[in-house]
């Protein structure tokens, strides 16, 4: 890159004075980080700033995808205020975000913490733990419906061997969200343990050393030294597992498609089905963008939060 | 492609009706240089196979036209395509569509009105209540290819178990009190469960229960729900009763991802209510039992499921004309003749209706869905086909499936759907 840009720089210096090759050297220098991510923006803005404010504008419309937009001013939203099953989808997703992003961070963090040190088959171990998160949602999801399918799935042949009684775990509504919620730790904690096992590598030796010298357990290391030192990490976890939860859709879709009832009907779910089941793009559009206000209010709480936290290190 | 040994009488009229049919429009439509056109489906094997079977024989006659097809898993997911290329303005040429769908792409122009290209006579071997399925305000906006419907499948070798015959003819179909007595016979011989409703999140297939009984989803004149009549919801109630009882896995609602062929398969459930189309699946996979068909129950009344697709050419097309040719080409008598028999489907053509097909699999069970297809209530055709029915479809999928697997009662069921019905007829 720096060989190109001298060339350039004096070719420019042969054909004008020298004070204003400079000065085009210098605005060529501020130029060339733009032309570089000039292909992301263009991408970024075609397909996911644009849509998204087009998603607004269809908000106040009531367009069936097939046929011409009308206006309805702010009726999509006076109705999702008013709509029970929005209010269930939203909390059907608190509760899918509650029961998944701690316990998948903690389990996360327990495995980042085993597989840090010297394990015989260590990396291949850390495979088998990642290796859900690089296969298709939909191709894990389809796994997890077989394991958890109560008529032939692997988990009640498991309990039944055991002498227990068959779970409706699909078809039972208080078995639905917890199977689901089982389904994305299986997905997830891969994730959260490569990133606390890249924050577990990056923290120095020295910290341990001097605890250990000054008589600290290992319970206290971990409180003192690598919980704290490990923040960063775990604001960025938080931040990105609540979002994923927030906008989980595939593995609902392949595993109880919202059902039984509206037991597992979150928030994309609804989306999807206002969108392409009864034709109401909308008032989808209307609810998908009150998931990004959502998700924007949350984001912006956290990175505060995560500065904060920062700053105070 | 499935070919008779010994051509009938009946197919050599066809051939030559196809014949005739062909040279009338295949003039009109030759294309003058090379035309690609997308064609957008959904189907199993054996229904791949036989439409490129279709188009392989087009190209013969047509070597300027080539059709591009692409396959969807279900219908919900080309839908979902379609609708999604439609608002861009890049919809596929052709694409197949259910009767029950033909009224929402039509109401919205998404798709393009076939008078011009129909020929008066050949309309008239269509099967009335097909054609009217596919038009939209009397003008044809689909071509009707063919039906499909739910009969009975049951294991052989169970029901030898437990000493039941089966019935023989539809006039002696079982009554809901005898078919509900052999699920619990079967139960109790030892099936897991006595049978399983094949739904695949189309709850419209409810609507048979209701018309068995006497009710109906909407008034005479289509402009009511009737949906909170005594006969409404006690069909609920006896349906919601399946569950209650056992006699089903739970896993069986409407909404559920369970592939309830698998169970009957298996061994899991004696009895399944589905399509002809299960024909193929359970001739390869349900190899530790025997089965076979018979009709579905009835109780004051029979009815079955309307079944079935067609073809639609899109406003996109930029060539209509050869498309909506391609599309009377698939439904032409020698074609529909060649994909109902290798595709476990029935006709829809008058001329082929009365004509013993030479199905690929099963013969002896697809006489039973050609006799119940002569039940399916014509209410019932122009209630699934009405342009808003989609979103009625969605409101009794969500109800039922509440009563099914969250204890909703019959009644509370009737009212919400009822709640919906309206507001879907109010606009």
């Amino acid at each position: 890159m720096g060989g190109l840009m001298d060339g350039d720089a004096n070719h420019g210096k042969a054909a004008l004075p020298g004070h204003r090759a400079r000065r085009w050297a210098v605005q060529r220098q501020k130029l060339i980080p733009y032309v570089f991510i000039a292909p992301n923006i263009v991408l970024f803005t075609t397909f996911s700033f644009l849509p998204l404010i087009y998603a607004f504008y269809i908000s106040f419309h009531d367009w069936s995808l097939i046929g011409d937009p009308e206006w309805l001013g702010i009726h999509n939203y006076t109705r999702l205020v008013r709509d029970p099953l929005f209010w269930q989808s939203l909390r059907n997703t608190l509760v899918y975000a509650l029961s998944t992003v701690p316990t998948s961070m903690a389990i996360g963090l327990l495995l980042a913490m085993a597989l840090n040190r010297r394990l015989p088959g260590r990396t291949f171990i850390r495979s088998v733990y990642f290796l859900p998160l690089v296969v298709s949602a939909v191709a894990t999801g389809t796994i997890a419906a077989w394991m958890f399918n109560e008529n032939y799935g692997v988990i009640n042949a498991a309990l039944v061997q055991l002498g227990l009684g068959r779970i409706s775990w699909l078809s039972n509504p208080a078995w639905a969200l917890p199977s689901l919620a089982v389904a994305t730790l299986w997905v997830r904690v891969g994730f959260n343990m490569v990133v606390y096992l890249a924050a577990l590598q990056s923290i120095p030796a020295v910290y341990y050393e001097a605890a250990k010298i000054d008589g600290a357990s290992g319970l206290s290391q971990f409180r003192h030294v690598t919980f704290p030192l490990l923040a960063p990490a775990t604001f960025l976890l938080l931040i990105l597992n609540v979002i994923h939860s927030f906008q989980v859709f595939d593995l609902v879709y392949v595993m109880t498609g919202g059902g039984p009832g509206f037991s597992t009907t979150m928030v994309v779910q609804y989306i999807f089905k206002s969108a392409f089941v009864t034709s109401e793009m909308g008032y989808a559009s209307a609810m998908g963008v009150a998931l990004y206000l959502i998700i924007l209010v949350f984001t912006a709480i956290q990175w505060r939060a995560s500065r904060q936290s920062e700053s105070a290190l | 492609m499935i070919k008779t040994p010994t051509p009938t009488i009946a197919r050599r009229t066809l051939l030559g009706t196809a014949a005739a049919t062909m040279l009338s429009t295949g003039r009109l439509a030759r294309a003058q240089s090379p035309v690609t056109l997308n064609m957008t489906v959904w189907g199993a094997a054996a229904e791949e196979a036989a439409f490129n079977a279709a188009i392989a024989k087009y190209k013969t006659l047509h070597p300027d036209v080539t059709i591009r097809m692409e396959v969807n898993g279900n219908a919900m997911q080309a839908y979902q395509q379609v609708d999604t290329r439609l608002a861009g303005r890049q919809a596929p040429d052709i694409f197949r569509v259910q009767y029950q769908q033909v009224g929402r792409y039509a109401s919205a122009r998404a798709v393009v009105d076939l008078t011009q290209y129909v020929d008066v006579k050949d309309e008239a071997d269509f099967a009335p209540a097909f054609w009217q399925a596919a038009s939209y305000k009397g003008k044809p906006y689909a071509m009707p290819h063919h039906t499909d419907t739910f009969a009975l499948y049951y294991n052989r070798d169970m029901f030898e178990k437990i000493g039941v015959v089966p019935p023989t003819s539809l006039d002696k179909s079982w009554t809901w009190v005898e078919f509900l007595d052999i699920a619990r016979k079967l139960k109790a011989a030892g099936a897991p469960y006595g049978f399983a409703m094949s739904w695949q999140n189309a709850a419209f297939r409810w609507l048979p229960f209701l018309y068995q009984h006497g009710g109906q989803l909407l008034s005479t004149d289509l402009a009511q729900s009737n949906i909170t009549s005594k006969q409404a919801v006690e069909t609920i109630a006896w349906t919601q009763s399946w569950f209650r009882e056992g006699l089903v896995p739970p896993s069986t609602s409407v909404k559920s991802s369970e592939q309830p062929q698998n169970l009957f398969a298996n061994g899991t459930v004696g009895m399944l209510m589905a399509g002809d189309w299960q024909i193929p699946f359970l001739s390869k996979n349900m190899t530790k039992y025997n089965w076979g068909v018979t009709y579905m129950p009835r109780d004051v009344a029979m009815a079955s499921d309307l079944g079935g697709n067609c073809f639609a050419v899109s406003r996109d097309s930029k060539r209509p004309d050869i498309a909506a040719d391609f599309v009377k080409f698939l439904s032409n008598p020698e074609n529909m003749h060649d994909f109902v028999s290798a595709a476990q489907f029935l006709p829809v053509r008058k001329s082929l209706m009365g004509v013993k097909l030479p199905y690929a699999l099963r013969p002896d069970a697809m006489e039973v869905f050609v006799a119940q297809s002569a039940t399916i209530p014509s209410h019932l055709v122009s209630t699934v086909t009405l342009p808003n029915f989609s979103k009625m479809n969605a409101a009794l999928t969500d109800q039922l499936d509440l009563a099914f697997t969250s204890g909703q009662d019959a009644t509370a069921t009737a009212q919400a759907i009822d709640q919906q019905v309206r507001a879907v007829l109010a606009v």
